[in-house]
């Protein structure tokens, strides 16, 4: 077996093995802690409208706090929408979606993916240089968000390294981007990568709890 | 068919031209990306050669290597080679059979003990001693180890001898190994493609002749000449690989308009060969071009590596059951952690 | 525990404008005698205790994206980042990975997250006290949507628990349990000030009915600080005609059992007024103009209670604006601008955002907005107990500088607000910075414009 082989087959059946367990493990262990009921006479007879709205309406700062975060989030946007171009776009990984869930949609030509790929690698390193030096940030980052980001960053580079022909056999570099993706998956449901699926729960359970209250969303 | 004659003597007894014998020269160094002063070192060389000995061996084959060599749009060519070389044993080309066949060949490998370029097709079974293929009697792996000793290299001609091949894909019931998990004193190139195309072996053959040596090889023993780049690097319809366009069933739309074979299982891009370049049948086309995706044909375990209308981003196995069962398996731990909590919460008051 | 257990290492000036310590230098307060492993370990369980699904997704939420840093004013003010939100529940986060989370086995298995060292919490005690009014604008900009602030009160919990609560705050919670007042305003006192206001102003003030439709809650700062609010009440009730009373086995709308971090006594605190109102079987109960007092009766009150209160809860500002809408309530014209400081518990948080507004607009004064105005308001920087902590007035200063900023540039002629604590923090700033705006209270603004009858 060689290492591509290797990396398509046991290595990926694991990874993927680890990802949903983890990804259930956490989820289910949140979701069935504790809840209290509410007595308190509501303001507002819904709730749901306000998780809904919360989901949607924080994904951009309120006009008050722009000023002071519009770079870190425009920055934040940059990789995920490039991410998303890279790993949604990309004829290829299309293909794995549709091996595992049976959907498919059409793909983006390959110069999009490349231009995408390379914008979300330099926009990732200024995140974590930006990361090394705002003092608020170096004060909080710890070894999560420092692996976090390398289990993001090694894929996009790994990959592009691939298309490109760029250090080893294509062959080689194939199977070290598929082994860097299933590093990803195996760290996804243990770090902060998690938010992917716990910013629904996080700002849906603030937005219930809010409309509930009338408080500001 | 015994004694050595030259090479040179031997083209003008068949009514070969100086020209043509030239114009076969120059195209061969051509092929092989070797400079101009090449083509006259090759007609120097050839034409004072010896006619190289050459024993075939044919193990657990098919045949369809020799086949490809010998289906050959242009005769001159292979008949040139055939002149090259004094093919002293090929069971499937030699008139003899028989006790006579097996005396021929020894006789030629004691004349020319040491110099003799053996090239052998099919793979080696080794399991229960071999018995799985036997030449009167004798096992290939015994008739391998035997005719080794006396040669001056090993060509591996066809994925079985050079990997394994067919009879080597899951569960290798006779126990197929390729020539160099056997013979590990001896220059060895492996020559694979299922079969391989037949100016390919042709070319390193000529290159044999005229400098003595193999060809500079690969990390697999593959002449780099002919096994340097993927399919997919060389491939006519990259273009459309780049812009998107691919071809999702055979003889939709995509399909008939010649875009990427990629997602009905292409492995252009894992798969050394110079069928892009050179092609089949004199030229004519390829498997891409006539519009099959690449099997991978002249990598090891190719029969091994999943379907061959797998795309080679897919993960081999099907995951789904896998992945159900940890999802479930996770959210079964899950409650349990968080009952365990509860419970935690519950009695810190009490614990006090 | 007594006065005579305080202690004796910061003793209190009782007899201070703000009632305060002796020297209050850097110091980590403890109180009782717990060993510090005890401590530690106490302050873990009983943050873990409170904690429920939506805590719990919380704390597992953070991307640690450093926002909640540029919504505080705290960290605004001063550039530090150690006041950064998020921050203050770095403690509180590993023991709940470490104890309740779903791979809390994994941590302890692997000691992923150490265990909370006493030296921590003692750091901490600034954070989670001095540098934090439980505003919630972090919880406005945080990309997950945590709901930092809430999280803030669930680790006054542990550190009550723990004895770790700053010293100003423990003693003024602890004299509110003992007494029924944090400053002193007992039943007798608030009794005898009923009487006198009542007597000077010509006003009848209604105390102990035992029927009412409505009972009216006070808060400690109005009764010992703010006297006049008693008053504008009473005016106010009385001008609608109203069956009110005040009641003297629930008076008190504060709750420094909620603010120091006390469960039982924010409990008791709360049930308080719930009895007193049920007692005098009134249907409404009205709070005064404080902020947290807001969120501990309108949006607490009914869990203490364990089920939903038999009468409604309106902040006196959403009373008067009731009766603002409803034509009861009609005030002279006042002819003037004005600017509104939102009490972040009352608006923000509680979402009672427009009914000043309506107030202000049956006033028929002028309204310039702030720039951060209704929920996205500046907190004034002493909520939350926070002007109780004298060792925190350096930083509350710094702080105060944006609200003043803020109200300087809508170039009103006056401030008005609905919150006796937020009162405080801008006379003390007021007075700090020699600054040219005294902030009024909506509520006296209405009693001394009513027309007459």
């Amino acid at each position: 077996m060689d290492l591509l082989q290797f990396a398509r087959g046991p290595t990926l059946t694991w990874a993927f093995a680890i990802f949903a367990f983890g990804m259930t493990w956490r989820l289910v262990g949140i979701l069935l802690l504790k809840r209290r009921p509410d007595y308190s006479e509501p303001r507002n007879a819904t709730s749901w409208p306000g998780a809904i709205k919360l989901i949607i309406s924080r994904s951009w700062p309120h006009r008050e706090f722009i000023q002071r975060t519009a770079f870190g989030q425009t920055l934040g946007y940059i990789f995920h929408i490039g991410l998303v171009i890279v790993v949604f776009g990309f004829a290829p990984h299309i293909l794995v979606f549709k091996g595992l869930t049976g959907l498919d949609w059409p793909n983006l030509p390959n110069a999009i993916i490349y231009a995408s790929g390379a914008i979300t690698l330099g926009a990732l390193i200024v995140v974590l240089g930006r990361r090394l030096i705002h003092p608020v940030l170096r004060l909080l980052s710890n070894f999560d968000d420092y692996f976090s980001w390398f289990v993001t960053f090694a894929p996009v580079a790994t990959g592009m390294l691939a298309v490109a022909h760029l250090g080893a056999r294509y062959e080689t570099l194939l199977a070290i981007h598929i082994l860097s993706v299933a590093l990803l998956l195996v760290w996804f449901p243990f770090g902060k990568l998690m938010h992917a699926a716990l910013v629904f729960v996080s700002r849906g359970s603030t937005g219930a709890l809010f409309e509930r209250k009338g408080a500001s969303i | 068919m015994n004694e050595p004659d030259t090479l040179g003597a031997s083209l003008a007894r068949t009514g070969i031209s100086r020209r043509s014998f030239l114009k076969f020269c120059t195209a061969m160094a051509s092929l092989m990306a070797l400079p101009p002063s090449a083509a006259y070192a090759m007609a120097d060389a050839l034409n004072r050669a010896q006619r190289q000995s050459v024993i075939w061996l044919s193990f657990q084959e098919c045949t369809g290597c020799v086949e490809s060599l010998t289906r050959s749009f242009d005769p001159t060519l292979e008949q040139l080679i055939f002149e090259m070389i004094s093919l002293d044993y090929q069971e499937t080309l030699q008139a003899a059979s028989g006790e006579a066949a097996e005396s021929a060949r020894e006789q030629a490998m004691k004349a020319s003990y040491g110099k003799y370029l053996l090239i052998v097709d099919g793979s080696i079974p080794t399991k229960d001693g071999g018995v799985y293929s036997t030449v009167a009697g004798v096992s290939n792996h015994d008739l391998l180890v035997e005719a080794a000793r006396g040669a001056a290299a090993i060509v591996a001609v066809g994925t079985c001898s050079s990997f394994g091949g067919i009879p080597h894909a899951n569960p290798n019931p006779t126990g197929a190994v390729s020539v160099a998990d056997l013979i590990r004193d001896k220059p060895i190139m492996n020559v694979p493609g299922c079969p391989p195309i037949p100016s390919v072996i042709a070319g390193v053959l000529a290159y044999f002749v005229t400098y003595g040596k193999l060809p500079e090889l690969d990390h697999l023993g593959r002449p780099k000449v002919f096994f340097a780049d993927t399919i997919h690097d060389r491939c006519y319809r990259r273009p459309f690989y780049e812009q998107g366009k691919f071809a999702k069933t055979f003889d939709d739309e995509g399909a008939r308009n010649g875009w990427c074979l990629y997602e009905l299982g292409c492995k252009g891009p894992t798969t050394y060969n110079a069928c892009a370049t050179i092609k089949w049948n004199g030229g004519v086309s390829f498997p891409i071009e006539s519009g099959h995706g690449c099997l991978g044909c002249s990598e090891p375990d190719f029969w091994d590596k999943g379907s061959f209308y797998k795309p080679l981003a897919v993960p081999l196995a099907d995951n789904t059951p896998t992945i159900t069962a940890a999802a479930l398996g996770g959210a079964a731990v899950g409650t349990v952690a968080a009952v365990i909590s509860r419970t935690h919460q519950t009695h810190i008051g009490e614990e006090k | 525990m007594s006065t005579a257990d305080i202690d004796s290492m910061h003793p209190l000036e009782l007899n201070q404008p703000r009632f305060s310590v002796k020297n209050p230098e850097p110091r980590y307060d403890k109180q009782g005698d717990m060993p510090d492993a005890q401590r530690v370990e106490t302050a873990m369980r009983y943050f873990v205790k409170d904690f429920g699904a939506v805590a719990a997704t919380y704390m597992e939420s953070c991307i640690h994206c450093g926002m909640c840093a540029e919504a505080c004013h705290f960290y605004v003010a001063s550039g530090n980042p150690k006041y950064t939100p998020i921050w203050k529940l770095e403690p509180f986060k590993q023991a709940y990975k470490r104890e309740a989370g779903p791979f809390a086995a994994i941590y302890r298995a692997l000691n992923l997250k150490k265990k909370v060292t006493t030296q921590q919490l003692e750091e901490w005690q600034e954070l989670l006290y001095d540098s934090c009014t439980m505003c919630g604008r972090c919880t406005l900009i945080c990309p997950m949507g945590i709901d930092i602030a809430a999280l803030v009160g669930l680790a006054r919990h542990g550190m009550n628990q723990a004895g770790l609560v700053p010293h100003e705050l423990w003693a003024v919670a602890e004299r509110a349990k003992r007494e029924g007042s944090p400053l002193g305003a007992t039943p007798k006192v608030f009794k005898e000030r009923c009487e006198w206001l009542a007597d000077d102003n010509e006003v009848e003030i209604f105390v102990d009915k035992a029927q009412a439709d409505v009972v009216a809650a006070m808060s400690s700062i109005e009764i010992m600080k703010y006297p006049d609010s008693i008053v504008a009440t009473a005016k106010i009730l009385n001008h609608l005609g109203l069956n009110w009373t005040f009641r003297s086995d629930g008076y008190e709308a504060t709750n420094f059992g909620m603010l120091s971090g006390n469960s039982a006594w924010q409990n008791e605190m709360s049930m308080k007024l719930i009895d007193a109102t049920i007692a005098a079987g009134a249907k409404l109960l009205i709070l005064p103009e404080c902020g947290h007092a807001y969120g501990a009766m309108r949006w607490q009150g009914a869990n203490i209670y364990g089920k939903p209160l038999p009468f409604r809860v309106l902040h006196i500002s959403e009373f008067l604006a009731e009766n603002t809408k409803n034509g009861a309530l009609k005030t002279k014209p006042l002819a003037k601008t004005l600017t509104f400081h939102d009490p972040c518990q009352v608006s923000r948080r509680g979402g009672a955002i427009e009914a000043p507004r309506e107030v202000i607009d049956g006033l028929g004064a002028e309204l310039i907005e702030m720039q951060d105005t209704k929920g996205l308001n500046w907190c004034c920087g002493g909520g939350g107990g926070v002007v109780t902590i004298h060792r925190a007035d350096p930083i509350r200063y710094q702080a105060f500088q944006i609200k003043m900023k803020q109200i300087d540039d809508t170039g009103a002629e006056l401030l008005v607000s609905s919150c006796s604590n937020c009162r405080q923090t801008f006379d003390d700033g007021q007075d700090h910075f020699h600054w040219d705006k005294t902030m009024l209270s909506l509520l006296e603004l209405v009693a001394d414009n009513l027309e007459d009858k």
